[in-house]
């Protein structure tokens, strides 16, 4: 059975991608599997797809543990621990991720055992098919499937966005499978799981604890602060002090996370642990000194928490 | 000596002013209305200081009441049949806060047919909801769980709210003498309650009700809340046994009549197990070993006390006041699991469902089934589920269809 | 309002504390109400949630808030308050309780609850005078279950259940005149991008008693499909376009705090949402553009 996975954030596809796979899969003869996983968290945090295909009847359900193949799309990821890109990567697991670095540093820095693909990051006129690019992209590492398929597949799910969009997102998902289709039968099924060798559960008896301890209550103030929302940002507020003239009552008032602290000498600051990245900021700030730089930029140049 | 004769809500209301609620919320239903009635009486006459409030729904009701438990307030509040339904979502969220309150619901069968006689469908409807459930049998038993209940959910393990159950018109309606302890008395058993780490307060954190959106973290909360219940068996012992030093009358999670010799014994809940106890006199006087075994906690189920009590006996009759629509009674469905596989478990297990909508199981009743049991113990084959309805009711009952019907064919010909 | 702190905009609180790190969305026009109404308010309150986008604000073990917090559900909300301030008021009477120590009640709910599930309960609440705080995030639909309309969803606005060429068939409910008709204290309409007049209406509610609405539009870049970088701008041009007057209710009588003057088309505020886009594309449905413009001008000459 091929059990993948798609990383990615909430709004960049990965349930269409998940499905455009799904569907191909479908239609080379497997049975499959596909589903969406998010929890709370919204727009920019981090979510997972996943795609179970196998020629015989598939009774596995749920998170995928060992995957055969994980797509990344959004290189911000494999760094945020929450995302959980690397769970279960093994020897047998083939790792793609849209960035422009070079697979072997990834390989390296994400210290994988399995091989390593790239595709480039996605233009920003491109972005929004994201999702057919990571479908296109794994399929092309997957010896059973073809270009076709796929683009029969792409028709197949997004046939309500209308004939232009569907077509637009046919062009991103034959490119990125034309971009690795070399590498195709990269990715293998896995096997089944042992029922002979394997760790047993250390279950145990709960202890029954006071209520104090027991009851769902939160009893500290703001606890949610220990969340790094930060990390849902792509793109990166940066206040040019210069420029700044101080009328903190605007942008600190209108960031909808109250991630934009004033200190004592009246200077807004903004929170970076905690900015989601929404630009309301830069959208109000009446002197044009909040611009934006993409993520890894700031990255590089150590601006990020 | 305070020897009364009280209703069944009479009694429950007697519990409420006794245990000195700070707090009813409350919406008027039949049977229970004159529980409400009669404390709100209280306090306009100044004999009990409670701020009583009129909610527009029991939905709401059930809000408020765990909202205000949530304060570190004692509670108190009464349902019955369809309000209880109506509440069930804030059942089970208020057991959720593991906040401690009282709710007497007073049993009514449940709509469609919609009625006001008893049986015990609503009660057992919320069986799963956290709530720890004392099914009472007399008027006395009423008000003496009462104090017991406040002790249960304001236990330090349990933190858990608590239904006590009385049977509509034959407990709500019904006088009884009941023995009404003075307050001095109920205030050794039952002092102010110290809401310790549940309160909210100016200058404090505490987030109540929060979400927990993964099932590692869900299945923790939710068995602790199952294990707190549990908890409930040992200390209903406990306290049934300080109750009794204090008051004269001790209480155990089974009133177990006349079963310790019996070869057959009936199970039941509630108050028509009276009734089932008369029976047993009668069969007694009549040479058969017979007798009684009535669980007073419904939730958390005693188990092992039941295992204790019918390990040997020869045949065991389940009488259900309640039905499970496409299974059938619902005690029998709990005591079979609970008998299931234990040495010396009683061969035969009979089921019969009886009382629904406040039904009368007769006498008569009672001895047929004690024979059809012994004729399951003689041949060894465990006799099927069988509901008390005889042949005069299906024929009172055709005859109403045939009225029904009629309305509709001497329509065209008038009256 | 002559009596205000809040004369202008440098007098609004430049420390925030409701905490971040929350799940919403980024531009959730709810979250920027929550945090300005937060800031005014001050912590010492108790917020009875009722189920909607604002429930996960508190998931084991995060919560943002530094007072008290209590999810009830979706129906019941200001029930929950009913319990929570006789709760304290008993505790009070008893002196178990110190006036430092008390809390102001204040519900939170969508508008999914508030104009629809919860009304029951909120109605009931204003009939006993509960002294409490309503403050509902009105964005327009059930954003937590991924917009579907809502009572609160305005004519021809597409959602979720709402695909067609026309959009939303029905009219949004007036929610301020049906609690004004329970004459309860006071009842305000905000939007967080109007932080000054938000500040003087939490500020006016915070000195009263009794049942209080402050109703709240709040721009979804999620529900609504614009950037989030656009949740500002959405909400000026709703005051600006006439279609979200700025008014409280106070003694029987409605005042209109902010008039918009000159009122812009509402085609700016429609061309600006995505959830509009089809009465733009792919031709423009002039009829129904008018008939929304029609009925914010008739609402206009109705009431100046």
């Amino acid at each position: 059975m091929y059990r993948i996975r798609f990383h990615g954030r909430g709004g960049q596809g990965m349930k269409t991608a998940g499905r455009i796979l799904g569907s191909t899969f479908f239609l080379a003869g497997f049975e499959v599997q596909d589903a969406p996983r998010y929890g709370a968290e919204r727009r920019g945090a981090p979510i997972f797809a996943y795609v179970r295909a196998s020629k015989t009847p598939i009774f596995e359900r749920g998170i995928i543990t060992r995957p055969d193949l994980i797509i990344v799309a959004d290189d911000h990821l494999p760094a945020i621990p929450g995302a959980g890109v690397l769970v279960g990567a093994g020897e047998q697991t083939v790792f793609l991720i849209h960035s422009n670095e070079k697979a072997a540093l990834w390989k390296e820095r994400l210290n994988l055992q399995g091989q390593v693909f790239t595709l480039p990051v996605l233009t920003d006129s491109e972005l929004r098919f994201r999702g057919a690019a990571c479908a296109g992209g794994a399929a092309a590492l997957l010896e059973e499937l073809n270009i076709d398929l796929l683009v029969e597949a792409v028709q197949e799910e997004l046939a309500p966005l209308g004939s232009v969009l569907v077509e637009a997102n046919c062009t991103i998902a034959r490119a990125a499978y034309n971009a690795l289709v070399e590498h195709r039968g990269a990715a293998h099924e896995g096997g089944p799981v042992s029922a002979t060798e394997y760790t047993p559960p250390n279950w145990l008896t709960l202890p029954c604890d006071a209520p104090l301890l027991s009851a769902p209550a939160i009893h500290a103030p703001a606890t949610s602060e220990l969340t790094q929302t930060g990390l849902w940002r792509s793109e990166h507020p940066l206040i040019d002090t210069s420029r700044c003239n101080r009328c903190w009552w605007i942008c600190s008032t209108f960031c909808p996370e109250g991630a934009i602290q004033v200190d004592a000498a009246r200077r807004p600051h903004i929170d970076y642990a905690h900015c989601k990245g929404c630009m309301v900021c830069l959208a109000q700030c009446p002197t044009h000194a909040i611009t934006a730089i993409p993520e890894e930029e700031a990255a590089a140049q150590g601006e990020s928490p | 000596m305070n020897r009364k004769l009280l209703t069944g809500n009479g009694a429950a209301a007697w519990g409420a002013r006794l245990a000195r609620i700070d707090y009813l919320p409350a919406f008027p239903i039949t049977p229970q209305t004159e529980i409400i009635e009669t404390i709100g009486n209280w306090i306009d006459n100044d004999a009990l200081e409670c701020r009583m409030v009129t909610m527009e729904s029991e939905h709401s009701m059930l809000t408020a009441a765990g909202a205000a438990a949530v304060t570190g307030v004692r509670v108190f509040t009464a349902t019955s049949s369809q309000g209880l339904l109506y509440a069930t979502e804030m059942l089970y969220t208020v057991a959720g806060w593991r906040v401690p309150l009282v709710l007497v619901n007073v049993s009514r069968g449940i709509s469609s047919p919609i009625t006001l006689e008893p049986d015990h469908n609503d009660v057992l409807a919320m069986r799963d909801c956290g709530f720890l459930q004392l099914h009472c049998a007399t008027c006395q038993e009423v008000l003496d769980n009462m104090l017991i209940a406040y002790r249960l959910a304001e236990h330090p393990l349990i933190r858990l709210p608590v239904l006590v159950n009385l049977d509509g018109f034959y407990l709500s309606f019904t006088r009884e003498p009941v023995q009404i302890p003075s307050q001095a008395e109920v205030d050794r058993f039952l002092p102010p309650f110290s809401a310790g780490s549940i309160r909210f307060r100016g200058g404090e954190s505490l987030s109540e009700g929060v979400a927990v959106l993964e099932g590692s973290a869900y299945s923790y909360f939710r068995y602790e809340a199952h294990l707190a219940s549990l908890q409930g068996l040992a200390v209903y012992e406990e306290l049934g046994l300080e109750f009794g030093e204090l008051f004269g009358r001790q209480y155990t999670t089974l009133e177990c009549y006349r079963s310790e010799d019996a070869e057959i014994v009936f199970v039941m809940i509630g108050s028509f197990a009276t009734k089932g106890k008369e029976a047993v006199d009668r069969l007694r006087e009549a040479g058969a070993k017979v007798g009684l075994v009535r669980p007073r906690l419904l939730r958390p189920f005693p188990v092992s006390a039941l295992r204790t009590a019918l390990a040997g006996k020869k045949g065991v009759a389940v009488i259900d006041q309640n039905l499970s629509l496409g299974k059938g009674g619902i005690l029998l469905t709990e005591l079979s699991s609970a008998l299931y596989g234990i040495p010396g478990a009683p061969p035969i297990l009979a089921g019969f469902v009886g009382g629904l909508g406040g039904r009368n199981i007769s006498n008569e009743e009672f001895f047929e089934i004690h024979k059809v049991v012994q004729r399951g113990v003689a041949t060894g084959v465990c006799p099927a589920p069988q509901l008390l309805y005889t042949d005069e009711e299906l024929r009172a009952l055709r005859k109403m269809q045939s009225v029904a019907r009629a309305a509709k064919t001497n329509r065209g010909g008038g009256a | 309002m002559s009596e205000t702190t809040y004369q202008r905009l440098k007098d609004l609180p430049a420390y925030h504390i409701l905490g971040t790190g929350t799940p919403m969305c980024a531009g959730c026009g709810g979250l920027a109400t929550l945090h300005e109404v937060y800031d005014i308010l001050g912590e010492k309150c108790v917020i009875v949630n009722a189920a909607g986008c604002m429930t996960l604000l508190s998931v084991y073990p995060c919560t943002p808030f530094r007072g008290s917090w209590l999810y009830t559900a979706m129906a019941c909300a200001p029930a929950g308050a009913q319990g929570v301030r006789d709760g304290l008021d008993i505790l009070k009477k008893k002196g178990r309780l110190s006036q430092e120590e008390d809390l102001e009640v204040v519900v939170l709910t969508g508008d999914g609850s508030a104009y629809g599930m919860g009304l029951s309960a909120t109605s009931g609440a204003m009939d006993r005078e509960l002294d409490f705080l309503y403050l509902c995030y009105d964005n327009e639909g059930y954003g937590n279950t991924g917009q579907q309309f809502s009572a609160a969803t305005p004519h021809a606005a597409r959602t979720a259940t709402s695909k067609g060429s026309l959009g939303y068939p029905g009219y949004k409910k007036d929610l301020f005149a049906i609690w004004a008709a329970h004459r309860p204290s006071y009842v305000a309409t905000v939007v967080a991008a109007e932080p000054l007049d938000l500040a003087r209406k939490i500020e006016a509610a915070g000195k009263l008693s009794g049942p209080r609405l402050i109703l709240a539009l709040s721009p979804c870049p999620t529900g609504w499909e614009y950037e989030p970088s656009a949740t500002v701008e959405i909400g000026k041009l709703a005051v600006q376009t006439g279609i979200w007057p700025l008014k409280e209710y106070v003694d029987g009588k409605v005042t209109h705090t902010k008039i918009p003057h000159p009122r812009l088309p509402v085609r700016e505020y429609l061309k600006a949402q995505g959830r509009f886009h089809h009465l733009f594309a792919p031709r423009e449905n002039r009829g129904l553009i008018a008939e929304i413009q029609a009925r914010v001008d008739r609402y206009w000459q109705e009431v100046l």
